[in-house]
């Protein structure tokens, strides 16, 4: 039962979240609600038994990356600048009425075949059970160092890329 | 390792409700019970008596977004550690502790090598102090001289 | 050791009859109704006592810091100015609630909201008895850092959504201070995992002893050094002085704080006060060795076998002996917090980073390194069993 609501209400976020942030006109709303969708991620982790990926997810994204994109926001001009700068009244839409009835069709006719052909695995599905949930940090643990001890190191090496990168970008100009 | 139920999450859930539930508590009986009187003044800035100039977005200086770089590297360094850590007696116990401690002394010293670059070149300094070049120098000195 | 208090009470007779009677009543299982009600109770319970602490740590406050200015602090309210907090709340309550003509209306809200939400889900972890933690979680203390920094979000939505100047500049410095200091607190924490073997506070405190020599703080050098690397970012990351300049008076107008009234400002404080407990109470769990009694009176044995009282009265003994043991170590990490708050002067705001990134953050990574080394050189024993194994004979001593 618990599971059930934790699952809608994790739900519920993640997904009222994304729509917020596509559809808000307002730059760090929709940063917040990024922070509202991400938060949903992490209990849908932990309702399928991720339990480490849940708190990794809050500490990296709610915690660090949400921070990152706010600052950007803030150096870049804050968002109170709503007006349209070039003068364009209406968004264009992009593609002619023809695209998008040809794209429409298209649509139908992949998701059908994709489906026919999902169909055979699907006639056998039972609900099973589920095992039980077990701390997944130990095997994390135990896997980073014994079968994926090259991507552990390397994923150290791709992080000092990173860390160096954005140094050499936000340095000043020279002259 | 103990196998749980999901129920272990239920404080969580149950303690952030009891925050939103407290807020608005809060600001509802506070609504019942404060003077609601707003006017112009009141609801100027606050610029210690003066009359506030100009919106409050200034150009923000970009070590703000550098510190905030230099964070989520070490944020992610940081977790990508925890189930190392959290494995490492059980493996010094079997006696494999080898293992862990050189993958994690090369970990480590990969990002040293970049906290050592970002200080040598630095980007750490929040007020960032720079080297003129040299005929910068003697035109500053021509200029001194002359005047 | 129990996951969570529902575990804990179920080792009892009279728990479990009672929920049989109750299923009985009801006509269907009702376990899961009985933990949802222990869970609510509980966690009302400590959500109670927090607002407590914090309107008493303003307190608190105040009569400290009167003692070290030498003056006399509140003593109208109540015995001894006891009542103080309460008045300060009622206070809270009836100012008007101005809100600016330019600022942000829902950020401006939501802001005391994330606060609050950050430090209250912080409760949930935080082992106040070996049967009290609320939950124990395996990822413990991972997630106490991953939402403890919902704080630092709304720190900067504060200052950002009242749109004055002050406020900005104050949300921003609070919000780079916050972060930053995150750094030298998670790799300090992840040195504690690396000696506990695992990542909840049931696993750290329980790997600890009662007694001074065998808490974390005296179990190698480096774990010294570390404890107070842990206590200086501890208090950055609440913005406590010596590094509140995010809401420094004297020169930011009370930063990010400047534009709140009333109520508003109530909740940032509170949210701020417990922050402060729940960081005193991580720092005694892992390195004051947390609910830990000596002797070994609180896991109840002592009192069920040697005096004979039952069980369910023996081991509730023994609980509160460990809920005094935590309270006590982490109040006096408190008392500490606020009398380093009236002692030193404010940090620069480039100093404050300095220390941060030139100072902090290489101690903890040696700090990190050296005590791989050590609990891989030495088996994770103390220096102190080091010490004896090489003094003495073959002691056959456990930790």
């Amino acid at each position: 039962m618990f599971e059930n609501i934790l699952f809608f209400l994790s739900a519920a976020l993640c997904i009222i979240g994304a729509a917020g942030v596509v559809f808000s006109k307002n730059l760090m709303h929709a940063c917040v609600l990024l922070l509202a969708s991400l938060f949903g991620i992490a209990g849908l982790y932990a309702v399928i038994g991720a339990d480490f990926l849940a708190a990794a997810q809050l500490v990296i994204y709610a915690g660090g990356v949400v921070i990152l994109m706010l600052f950007a926001v803030m150096l870049t001009g804050g968002s109170s600048d709503n007006s349209n700068k070039f003068g364009i009244e209406k968004i264009p839409a992009m593609g002619s009425t023809k695209t998008y009835v040809i794209a429409g069709f298209s649509v139908l006719v992949i998701s059908f075949t994709v489906l026919k052909l999902m169909a055979n695995f699907m006639k056998s599905y039972t609900k099973g059970e589920l095992p039980a949930f077990s701390s997944t940090v130990e095997k994390i643990g135990t896997l980073l160092v014994t079968d994926h001890v090259l991507a552990f190191e390397i994923s150290s090496i791709l992080l000092l890329g990173a860390l160096v990168g954005a140094a050499v970008i936000a340095r000043p100009r020279k002259g | 390792m103990t196998s749980y139920t999901l129920d272990v999450y239920m404080p969580v859930i149950i303690l952030m409700a009891l925050a939103v539930g407290l807020v608005v508590v809060a600001v509802f009986v506070a609504q019942v019970l404060r003077p609601f009187k707003p006017s112009a003044l009141k609801e100027q800035a606050y610029e210690c008596g003066e009359d506030p100039v100009g919106t409050a977005w200034s150009n923000f200086n970009v070590r703000f977004y550098v510190v905030s770089l230099v964070f989520i590297v070490f944020d992610v360094e940081g977790a990508l550690m925890f189930p190392v850590a959290a494995i490492f007696r059980k493996f010094v116990a079997i006696g494999e502790g080898a293992v862990l401690v050189g993958s994690l002394l090369v970990f480590i010293s990969v990002l040293v090598f970049g906290i050592i670059y970002c200080w040598s070149k630095g980007d750490l300094d929040w007020v960032r102090s720079f080297q003129l070049s040299e005929d910068q120098v003697n035109q500053l000195k021509g200029i001194e001289e002359k005047a | 050791m129990s996951p969570s208090i529902n575990d804990y009470l179920n080792q009892f007779e009279a728990h479990r009859k009672a929920i049989g009677f109750i299923s009985e009543v009801l006509g269907f299982d009702a376990s899961g109704l009985v933990t949802f009600l222990v869970f609510a109770v509980a966690s009302f319970l400590v959500v109670n006592v927090m607002a407590l602490v914090g309107g008493l740590g303003t307190y608190a406050e105040r009569k400290i810091s009167a003692d070290i200015q030498l003056r006399q602090g509140p003593n109208r309210v109540g015995p001894y100015g006891l009542l103080q907090f309460l008045a300060d709340g009622v206070k809270m309550l009836m100012k008007e609630d101005i809100f600016p003509a330019q600022a942000d209306r829902t950020l401006f809200n939501l802001a005391p909201l994330l606060a609050l939400i950050g430090v209250f889900a912080t409760l949930a972890v935080l082992p106040f008895s070996s049967g009290f933690t609320l939950t124990n979680l395996n990822i413990g203390v991972f997630y106490l850092i991953g939402v403890s920094s919902l704080v630092g979000v709304a720190v900067f939505l504060g200052g950002y959504s009242a749109n004055s100047k002050w406020s900005m500049l104050g949300g921003m410095r609070g919000a780079s201070q916050i972060i930053s200091y995150e750094v030298p607190v998670t790799i300090t924490i992840l040195s504690i995992v690396l000696i506990s073997g695992g990542m909840s506070f049931g696993s750290f405190v329980e790997t600890q002893g009662g007694f001074p020599h065998q808490w974390y703080i005296l179990h190698n050098p480096f774990t010294f050094i570390a404890f107070f690397v842990f206590f200086i970012g501890m208090l950055a990351e609440t913005n406590r002085a010596p590094f509140d300049l995010p809401e420094a008076e004297s020169e930011l107008v009370s930063g990010y704080h400047t534009e709140y009234t009333g109520m508003r400002f109530g909740l940032f404080a509170l949210a701020e006060y417990i922050e402060v407990f729940v960081l005193c109470g991580v720092a005694a769990a892992a390195f004051l060795g947390g609910y830990k009694v000596p002797f070994d009176l609180g896991n109840g044995v002592v009192f069920v076998e040697k005096l004979g009282l039952p069980a369910i009265i023996g081991k509730n003994i023994g609980q509160l002996l460990q809920m005094g043991s935590f309270l006590t170590k982490t109040l006096f990490l408190y008392y500490v917090v606020i009398w380093v708050r009236w002692t030193f002067p404010r940090i620069r705001v480039d100093q404050v980073m300095t220390i941060c990134w030139k100072y902090l953050t290489p101690i903890a990574l040696f700090n990190l390194v050296g005590i791989t080394l050590w609990v891989f050189a030495f088996d994770g024993q103390s220096i102190w069993e080091v010490l004896s194994h090489l003094g003495g004979g073959a002691h056959g001593g456990g930790h």
